[in-house]
C-alpha cells in the first residue's frame, strides 16, 4: 500500500492504528534483517563458530568452592619450596626469604648499615666468606617485622658480646641464637658443618655453632647430623691436621682466651631464651604459617645443588692447621 | 561506487534534508519499503521483496546492487551478498565521515563521535584459530583471572594491593589490550612489570605467581618504603601509584610530570579533583583550591580526635533518620564529617583578600572530580604522640555507594551542615560499585593482609596471600575493612 493513499487526518483511529502498526513492523523487520546480516557476515567470513570453546578446557578452569581447598582444587600452603633469583645479586633465594634478603641486598635496612660497618672493619682479616655467616645471622635477627621497634632490647646483649670480637672472629657471632638448619640451603648447611659443631638442640631445633670440638657434644652426635643434613655422602669429621674453617688468623691468644671464657659459660639458657622469643613472634605474626618446612635434603637436595651456580659462592681457601684443638686439649 | 555509497547509505541512515526521502522508492512498482536496493552501474532504484532489482540485473545485466538499509553488497551470479575488502574500507570510512559530520540542530550533542566497531580476525588469525580449537573462554565460573600471590617475607601488604589493581576493571583492559607502549631504555620500567603482572594472572597457571621482580622495582624506585616499618598497605598503593605514574607517558609520548596535564592511565582511573574552600566569616569571600588526590582518608570514631558532631552546631542526626548515638557507623557519615564545614577557630586566623585582614574562616573539602576508581582508606592506624594502636570500630559499608551529596556541586544544600537525600534517578554520573575490600587482621604491631576482590558481577573472592577462595557478599559487608575501592558505574565519553 503507497503512503500516499492512506489519508492521514480524520479522528479515524482504525486507519491511525493500521499505520502504526506498518511502522511498528517495518522497524522490527529491518532488526531482524541487521541481526541477519551480521550472522550472514560471520558465516561468510569464517569466525562464527570462532569462539566456540571445548568441553575439556572448560571444565579445567572451573571455580572449586569446597572447603579446604582454594578455587583450583588444590590443598593450602604447599607452596613453601618456591625459590626466585635475586635481580640485585642474581642469587637463588627462597621466595619466602625474599624481601629480607633484598632489604639486605639493596643496602636498605636498619642493619644494613651496621652490618656493612662491620665488614669494613674486619675486611683486613677476613675473605669475603664471611658475608654468608653474617647472611645467616641476619635471617636470625627477625628485625625484619611489622613494627618490630621494640627488638632493638633484645639484640643489645649481642651487641656487646659482638664488641669484644671485632677483629675478625664474626664467625662466632651466632652463638646466642644458634642456627636454625630449616631456613638455610643445602651449600649454607654443608659449609657450615665444616667449621661448625653443629649437633642440633633438642629443645631448641637449633644446630650449635661451637667449633668442631666443642665440648658439649660428642664426636658420635657430629657424626650423626651431618648423615641427617647432608646424606651418605656428608663428608667425614675432618682431623686435627685437615680443619678447614673460614680464615680467621689467630695473631695471639689474649682474644683466643677471653673468647674460651665466654664459651665455657652456660650458653643454651640464653639460646633457649631468644630463640623462644623471636619464635613465638614469628608465630604472632603469621598464626596461619607454621614455619616447619621439609627438609629437602636427600636426592632432592643434591639435584638442587646443581641449580645453584657454583660460580657466585665465594671461595674458602684452605688455612694450614689453626691451634684450637691444642688450646682445648690444653683445657680438658 | 564511493560516491554511490555515500549518497545513498549514509544519509539516507538519518534522514539528512538535502536528500528528498521521496526519490528512494522503486523504479518499479513505487515501493519504498520491502528491501529497496540501489543498482551499483546505473541510476536504478528497485525492491528485493519483489524482485524487481533481480529483473533489472537480468536485462541489463549489471550484476551488483546495493541494499539501502545495510549497505550489503548483493551479486546477481553468486546470488548471495558478498563482502569485498576493498569495499567495506570504503564504507567504514564514509560511515565515520557521515557520524563526524552529524550534529543535532538541538545541539544536545556535540557529535556522535566513533562508532563502536567490535574486533574482527585478520585472514591470518582465522587459520591460526582454526588450528589451535582448544579455548579458554572467560565465563563467570571461571578461574582465569584469578592467581595467588606467594608471601616474600611479610609481604602481604603488597599482594593485597596487588589483588586490588588486578581486578580494576579499567586497569585490566589497558593492559590485556596491550595498551602500553614503553619508552624506558632499562628494564626498570613498573608499568611493564605492571603489564606482565596481568599477563600472569590471565595465564590460567594454578600455582601462585612470586612477585619479586615487583618488589624489587617498587624498592628501586620509591626506596622510602624499603626496609622501614612502614609496610602499610595504603603506602604501598600510594607508592606504587606514584611510580606507575611517573612510568607512564601521556598520549602525546611526552613524559608525565607535570601533573596538571598528565593523561596517562593511572590519572585517568584514579586521579580526582579534592575542592577546599575557605570561607571568611567578616566579608562571607571564598577562597578555593583544588588539588589532585588517589585516595581519601576518613577518621573513625573511636579515635582521639572526636567524631561527632558531624558539622558546627547542628548535630547531623537529621539525616534519613539516622541517629549517631545508636547503630554502627556507616561508610556515609565518615564521608559525611570529611566534607562538613569547620570551623577553623581563633587561632588559625587567615589572611583575607577581601578585608585585608586577619579573619576567623570556615573550611570545607568537597569533590570537585571524582576519579574512576575511588579510594577509601579508613584510618585506622592511629600514630598520635602519646599512643600508637589500631581502632576496630566496626564501620559499614555499601555495595552500591552514590557520591552526589559530597560533591562541590551539591554544596550549598549543605552550607549549614543539614543533608538532603535527593538522589536523582536518572543522573548516573556519581553512582560506584564496590569492586576490592582490603582488610587488616591483627595489632599494629604484627598483622596480615587479605583482600576480597569482585571478579564477576556478583561474585567475590578472598585472597589470602597464595590462598584464593570463594567468598560470599555477607563476608565482604561484615568485615572490617580498611581500603575500600569503588569503580564508577558508568563511564562517559570525554
Amino acid at each position: 500500500m503507497k503512503m500516499e493513499d492512506m489519508p492521514l487526518s480524520g479522528p479515524d483511529n482504525t486507519r491511525l492504528e493500521a499505520l502504526a502498526h506498518d511502522i511498528y513492523s517495518e522497524l522490527v523487520e529491518d532488526a531482524c534483517l541487521g541481526l541477519c546480516f551480521e550472522v550472514h557476515r560471520a558465516v561468510k567470513q569464517g569466525y562464527f563458530f570462532l569462539d566456540e570453546t571445548d568441553q575439556e578446557s572448560m571444565k579445567e578452569f572451573e571455580i572449586v568452592d569446597q572447603p579446604g581447598v582454594d578455587i583450583f582444587g588444590q590443598v593450602y600452603n604447599q607452596w613453601k619450596n618456591k625459590e626466585c633469583e635475586c635481580p640485585n645479586c642474581k642469587r637463588l633465594i627462597a621466595a619466602s626469604r625474599f624481601a629480607p634478603h633484598l632489604e639486605k641486598c639493596l643496602g636498605m635496612g636498619r642493619n644494613s648499615s651496621r652490618i656493612a660497618n662491620r665488614r669494613l672493619a674486619s675486611s683486613n682479616n677476613m675473605s669475603k666468606s664471611e658475608s654468608d655467616q653474617e647472611d645467616n645471622d641476619d635471617l636470625n635477627d627477625n628485625d625484619w617485622s611489622y613494627g618490630a621497634e621494640k627488638k632493638s632490647d633484645q639484640n643489645s646483649p649481642r651487641r656487646s658480646k659482638s664488641l669484644k670480637h671485632k677483629n675478625g672472629e664474626s664467625i662466632w657471632y651466632n652463638y646466642n641464637t644458634g642456627i636454625s638448619y630449616e631456613t638455610l640451603g643445602p651449600d649454607e648447611v654443608r659449609s657450615l658443618l665444616t667449621t661448625q659443631c653443629g649437633v642440633i638442640s633438642e629443645h631448641t631445633k637449633k644446630m650449635c655453632t661451637r667449633s668442631q670440638r666443642c665440648p658439649q657434644h660428642t664426636d658420635e652426635q657430629r657424626r650423626a647430623v651431618r648423615l641427617f643434613l647432608l646424606g651418605p655422602s656428608a663428608p667425614t669429621l675432618p682431623d686435627a691436621d685437615a680443619v678447614e674453617t673460614d680464615s680467621f688468623d689467630i695473631p695471639d691468644a689474649q682474644p683466643l682466651m677471653s673468647r674460651l671464657q665466654w664459651e665455657d659459660s652456660d650458653i643454651s639458657p640464653t639460646d633457649s631464651a631468644s630463640s623462644k622469643a623471636s619464635t613465638n613472634h614469628s608465630d604472632s605474626r603469621k598464626p596461619k604459617k607454621k614455619k616447619k618446612p621439609s627438609l629437602p635434603l636427600n636426592s632432592g637436595g643434591s639435584s638442587s645443588q646443581s641449580n645453584i651456580s657454583i660460580s657466585t659462592k665465594k671461595k674458602r681457601p684452605k688455612l694450614s692447621a689453626p691451634p684450637i684443638s691444642s688450646i682445648y686439649d690444653d683445657l680438658a | 561506487m564511493r560516491d554511490s555509497y555515500n549518497r545513498f547509505i549514509s544519509l539516507s541512515l538519518f534522514l539528512s534534508p538535502s536528500l528528498p526521502a521521496k526519490s528512494c522508492i522503486c523504479h518499479m512498482c513505487g515501493a519504498h519499503l520491502n528491501r529497496l536496493h540501489s543498482c551499483l552501474y546505473c541510476v536504478f532504484f528497485a525492491c528485493f521483496a519483489k524482485k524487481h532489482i533481480h529483473e533489472h540485473a537480468k536485462s541489463k545485466r549489471h550484476n551488483l546492487a546495493i541494499d539501502l538499509l545495510y549497505g550489503g553488497i548483493y551479486c546477481f551470479m553468486c546470488q548471495d551478498y558478498i563482502y569485498d575488502k576493498e569495499m567495506e574500507q570504503i564504507a567504514k570510512e564514509e560511515q565515520r565521515k557521515a557520524w563526524k559530520m552529524f550534529v543535532c540542530p538541538c545541539k544536545c550533542v556535540p557529535g556522535i563521535g566513533e562508532k563502536y566497531s567490535t574486533w574482527e580476525p585478520t585472514k591470518r588469525e582465522l587459520e591460526l584459530l582454526r588450528h589451535n580449537p582448544k579455548r579458554r573462554r572467560i565465563t563467570s565460573n571461571c578461574t582465569i583471572g584469578l592467581r595467588g600471590l606467594i608471601n616474600l617475607g611479610n609481604t602481604c601488604f603488597m599482594n593485597c594491593i596487588v589483588q586490588a589493581l588486578t581486578h580494576t576493571p579499567l586497569l585490566r583492559d589497558f593492559f590485556l589490550s596491550d595498551r602500553h607502549k614503553c619508552e624506558m631504555q632499562s628494564n626498570s620500567c613498573l608499568v611493564c612489570e605492571m603489564s606482565q603482572l596481568f599477563q600472569e594472572f590471565y595465564s590460567g597457571h594454578r600455582s601462585p605467581h612470586i612477585p619479586f621482580r615487583l618488589l624489587h622495582l617498587v624498592w628501586t624506585h620509591a626506596r622510602h618504603l624499603a626496609g622501614y616499618e612502614q609496610q602499610d598497605a595504603h603506602e604501598f598503593l600510594i607508592a606504587a601509584l606514584d611510580v606507575l605514574h611517573r612510568h607512564c607517558k601521556d598520549d602525546n609520548g611526552k613524559k608525565a610530570n607535570n601533573p596538571n596535564h598528565c593523561n596517562c592511565i593511572i590519572d585517568q582511573i584514579f586521579t580526582g579533583g579534592l575542592q577546599s574552600d575557605v570561607t571568611c566569616q567578616a566579608c562571607h569571600g571564598v577562597s578555593t583550591t583544588i588539588d589532585p588526590f588517589w585516595d581519601i582518608s576518613l577518621d573513625l570514631p573511636g579515635s582521639s580526635t572526636p567524631f561527632w558532631p558531624l558539622s558546627p552546631g547542628g548535630d547531623g542526626s537529621a539525616l534519613n533518620g539516622e541517629s549517631h548515638t545508636t547503630g554502627a557507623t556507616a561508610l556515609t557519615d565518615c564521608l559525611r564529617r570529611f566534607t562538613r564545614p569547620e570551623h577553623l577557630g581563633s587561632s588559625a586566623k587567615i589572611k583575607c583578600s577581601g578585608c585585608h585582614s586577619y579573619q576567623e574562616s570556615t573550611k570545607q573539602l568537597t569533590m570537585k572530580k571524582l576519579p574512576i576508581v575511588a579510594c577509601f582508606h579508613l584510618k585506622r592506624f592511629e600514630h598520635s604522640a602519646k599512643l600508637r594502636r589500631k581502632i576496630t570500630t566496626y564501620v559499614s559499608f555499601p555495595l552500591e555507594l552514590d557520591m552526589t551529596p559530597f560533591m562541590a556541586s551539591s554544596k550549598e544544600s549543605r552550607m549549614n551542615g543539614q543533608y538532603q537525600q535527593t538522589v536523582d534517578p536518572f543522573n548516573n554520573d556519581n553512582k560506584y560499585s564496590l569492586f576490592a575490600v582490603v582488610n587488616h587482621q591483627g595489632t599494629l604491631e604484627s598483622g596480615h593482609y587479605t583482600t576480597f576482590i569482585r571478579q564477576h558481577k556478583d561474585q567475590w573472592f578472598k585472597c589470602d596471600d597464595a590462598i584464593i577462595t570463594k567468598a560470599s557478599i555477607k563476608d565482604v559487608l561484615d568485615s572490617e575493612g580498611y581500603l575500600l575501592f569503588y569503580h564508577k558505574q558508568f563511564l562517559e565519553y570525554e
